[in-house]
């Protein structure tokens, strides 16, 4: 087990590579650069070419692709990620920053929606065809279908701007950040995250469960005179389990990752809020990072699956 | 008749349906016999004739779609009878029977076994609800069981996963499991189909010696003929849903009085006569459970078929032990009965 994870954590090293070669080449194919990123679009009318190519040698960015791809490899392998070129900020303290903030949110969300869509997939499945059931599956429909910006924006007229129930954005406010000053922050963000991830849970472990069910076992295990409850949970649903663990562990990453869109409609000080600004400004360094740690937390996902799978269901060998 | 302390377990008249998209499935349509201790029952019949049905109905394992209509299902425990059809169908008095006075094994050994739990545990559970022994004293008593099961190691293998082992081994795990209780009745649903002949065998001879040691009652489902033969002590032949023909294996082997039973046993090839040896298969083939015939139901494939057959026959007492279902049972008698 020990060395097949080994194993697996050296092949991450190519994998990101190969991985990081290809976004720094998207980078450099979008058009403009850092520099006209950062000035001011008035100022920079009135700039020469000259100056232009100064700041431009100023940032290194003078140089052919593959030489600044060289440099900024180099770098990366000595510990350096480089400094934020909007801000000046090291990316490691940007990253240590924005991180908690990120695991926070991704953590909470992660937890509910597992724990909610277990619980309520297998009553829909147990309950097949009730109305109890049928009603889940509407809003499990319109969990998966309706995008999580539209949910986030209902979300903060409703509780936010008409009840004012909850902030309206932000994790904490300076000099409040006792657990009960922090609570009304990420409630919203978290919930509106964890819906779209819960009904899809809950669609998996429902169908999961409906065919564990209706395998053969199942009536063995009841003409063992099992009582109900345990032919259910232990037979049933620890078997509908590896499916949902493999759907939980792919979601993973983008949680970690940042949850792109719903950082930047709460206004969440996290990986996903700092993306999309990286991006805008063409904070190359910023971005090069980030998208290799999201490359990175896919990889580290699928790992855990599979030990988790493993785990769980002893047909699968790992070695 | 036999004296009711033979007797393990017998139904009378029972008609089981099944109901899909608003039409009724007569599964089991009166269907009534008796196992005795110490003996086996072998129900024989085609694909779909309600052999494996009435199998679920004793054990009340139907799906949630089918309902015990009408007739009795006695199980004569050794603290009085039980009528099994009045109870609840997962009730503690149903679950307390399960497992435990009756237990069942199916048909493939390969599905009947979960696959993430070890075959000790698998086994142990049954030992756990229906006895008051410890963890420690379920364990032995469940090597003690794949020993007896004739697996060797049986130590190190009840920590084994089920694919780990074979497909006779699990079928001998699942009898350990069925037999863990030592139940009155044994109900084995095709416990050899899935199984190559060798371990069909050694499965066979294992069941026998459960009978024997154990005063056990077997029902044993099969199609194939020769296990029959091999097994049985009597015999109920079913064809769509009721039995045409039931009696000792002697007399129904061997005198066959309904055309069905008749009509089965010729279209067996036997081995030794050679690849000149005349196979007459069954004309037609079975009819849709939801378009039945009117009358007999065996009369659109049968040659002795006459007009009485449109109307459905009585079961007839041939003699003490032999039961027929049809109208002109008394062309096949041998010539002198």
């Amino acid at each position: 087990m020990l060395i097949y994870i080994i194993r697996r954590v050296l092949i991450f090293i190519p994998m990101l590579l190969v991985i990081s070669f290809l976004v720094y080449g998207a980078l450099e194919l979008t058009p403009g650069d850092a520099v006209s990123a950062l000035i001011n679009p008035e100022v920079s009318g009135r700039l020469t070419e000259a100056q232009f190519n100064e700041l431009r040698e100023a940032y290194g960015l003078n140089k052919s692709f593959l030489a600044r791809y060289g440099i900024w490899l180099a770098n990366v392998f000595q510990g350096n990620f480089g400094h934020s070129l909007a801000g000046g900020v090291p990316i490691s303290t940007i990253f240590l920053d924005r991180l908690p903030a990120t695991l926070e949110l991704s953590v909470v969300a992660l937890l509910f929606s597992t724990i909610m869509g277990c619980i309520l997939g297998t009553f829909s499945a147990l309950k097949r065809g009730s109305i109890a059931d049928s009603s889940l599956t509407v809003v499990g429909m319109l969990g998966v279908s309706i995008p999580e910006f539209f949910f986030g924006l209902v979300a903060l007229l409703i509780f936010a701007l008409n009840l004012g129930w909850l902030p309206v954005g932000g994790r904490l406010l300076p000099g409040y950040d006792s657990i009960w000053d922090r609570a009304p922050h990420i409630i919203m963000p978290a919930m509106v995250l964890s819906l779209m991830m819960t009904a899809g849970v809950m669609r998996y472990a429902r169908s999961s469960m409906l065919d564990a069910l209706s395998k053969e076992f199942i009536k063995t295990a009841r003409s063992k005179g099992l009582p109900e409850w345990r032919i259910n949970l232990m037979h049933g649903f620890r078997v509908a389990l590896t499916p949902v663990v493999v759907l939980i562990g792919f979601r993973l990453p983008l949680l970690i990752g940042g949850s792109v869109i719903i950082e930047q409609v709460f206004q969440w000080p996290g990986i996903g809020n700092a993306f999309i600004a990286a991006v805008r400004g063409s904070d190359y360094p910023l971005v090069m990072m980030i998208a290799l740690f999201s490359v990175f937390s896919v990889l580290l996902a699928s790992l855990v699956i599979d030990v988790l799978t493993a785990l769980i269901d002893p047909r699968v060998r790992l070695n | 008749m036999q004296a009711a302390h033979d007797i393990a377990l017998s139904v009378k008249d029972l008609k089981t349906y099944f109901y899909t998209n608003n039409r009724c499935n007569k599964a089991i349509n009166g269907v009534s016999f008796e196992i005795r201790k110490g003996k086996t029952l072998c129900v024989v019949g085609e694909s779909g004739c309600g052999k494996s049905v009435t199998a679920s109905t004793i054990m009340q394992l139907l799906p949630a779609l089918s309902r015990i209509e009408q007739g009795q299902v006695t199980y004569h425990s050794d603290n009085g009878d039980v009528e099994i059809e009045k109870l609840e169908r997962d009730g503690q008095e149903m679950r307390a029977i399960r497992g435990s006075e009756i237990a069942m094994i199916f048909q493939d050994p390969m599905t009947a076994l979960n696959p993430v739990y070890t075959i000790g545990f698998q086994i142990g559970e049954s030992l756990k609800y229906h006895t008051n022994l410890n963890s420690k004293e379920i364990r032995e008593r469940t090597i003690d069981l794949l020993r007896d099961m004739g697996i060797s190691l049986p130590e190190m293998r009840v920590d084994d996963y089920p694919h780990q082992f074979s497909g006779g081994m699990r079928q001998r795990a699942m009898i350990a499991m069925a037999m863990s209780c030592n139940p009155k009745i044994l109900i084995a649903d095709e416990p050899t189909t899935a199984l190559d002949v060798t371990i069909q065998a050694q499965i066979f001879e294992l069941m026998e010696k459960l009978k024997t040691e154990h005063e056990t009652a077997i029902m044993l489902i099969t199609h194939d003929m020769g296990v029959v033969a091999e097994l049985a002590d009597d015999v109920a032949v079913m064809y769509m849903g009721n039995i045409v023909e039931a009696g000792t294996v002697d007399q129904v082997l061997r005198n066959p009085v309904h055309p069905y039973t008749r009509a089965l046993l010729d279209s067996i090839p036997v081995l030794g006569k050679g690849k000149d040896q005349i196979i007459s298969p069954i004309s037609g083939s079975t009819p849709d459970p939801y378009n039945r015939p009117i009358g007999c139901q065996f009369a659109p494939r049968c040659s002795y078929k006459t007009d009485v057959c449109d109307v459905m026959p009585e079961e007839v007492n041939v003699d003490k032990t032999r039961r027929v279902m049809c109208w002109n049972y008394k062309d096949l008698l041998p010539n002198g009965e």
